[in-house]
């Protein structure tokens, strides 16, 4: 499959609320623009936004981003859900890193991919032995 | 369950038709060109929204675009 951009969810926060957050949405403005360059996919693992959604009255800033704007949301799948699960254990981390070990896996369904992340140390933990992923740091 | 598919009549180049027979064959035509459609679309909305938050914020420095093209794997 494609090159694709994931967003974690600090860049689906910046970008889904960039007036109020200018530094970090340029960052993430900036990934998307060479995404579209490099003609990627974008993608929103579904489990983070059991991070960024909070109740009817806060969606609709994330919804606005969702719909119609060339960013999809990936469903979490069996086999993703149990890569993540691999990935934790060769980390040798917790299920309270699940999320970020379902992003990671989701990254690596597509031949490559770049994690757009506010929490690098972890992500790069979890991806750090296949090159195909990269992990930018918002 | 997939969604509803719809029939659409096109016509390309018969180049085109040819390669891409080639690379999918007769039976994995639909669902290329329904993947090839939904990419194109994306683009076109990624391109509109980018555009919205440049007119919004003005556009992104060359610092930050240099560094996301230096994050961006090599091919």
């Amino acid at each position: 499959m494609a090159e694709t951009l994931i967003l974690d969810a600090e860049a689906v926060h910046a970008l889904a609320h960039a007036s109020e957050r200018r530094v970090l949405a340029d960052r993430a403005r900036a990934l998307l623009t060479v995404a579209h360059e490099k003609r990627a996919l974008v993608r929103v693992p579904t489990p983070v936004l059991s991070e960024v959604c909070r109740g009817p009255r806060h969606n609709s800033a994330i919804n606005h981003l969702l719909n119609s704007r060339g960013i999809g949301v990936i469903d979490l799948t069996r086999s993703i859900a149990q890569q993540a699960g691999h990935l934790l254990a060769r980390a040798k981390l917790t299920s309270a890193h699940a999320i970020d070990a379902f992003v990671v896996a989701t990254a690596l369904q597509f031949d490559t991919a770049v994690i757009a992340t506010g929490d690098p140390a972890d992500i790069q933990r979890l991806a750090s032995p296949f090159r195909h992923v990269r992990v930018f740091a918002l | 369950m997939g969604q509803p598919a719809a029939k659409l009549s096109v016509s390309v180049p018969s180049e085109i038709a040819a390669a891409v027979r080639r690379r999918v064959g007769t039976r994995g035509l639909s669902g290329f060109v329904a993947r090839a459609i939904a990419h194109e679309l994306e683009r076109e909305q990624l391109s509109t929204f980018l555009a919205e938050l440049e007119h919004k914020l003005g556009p992104v420095s060359n610092a930050e675009l240099s560094r996301a093209r230096r994050a961006w794997p090599k091919r």
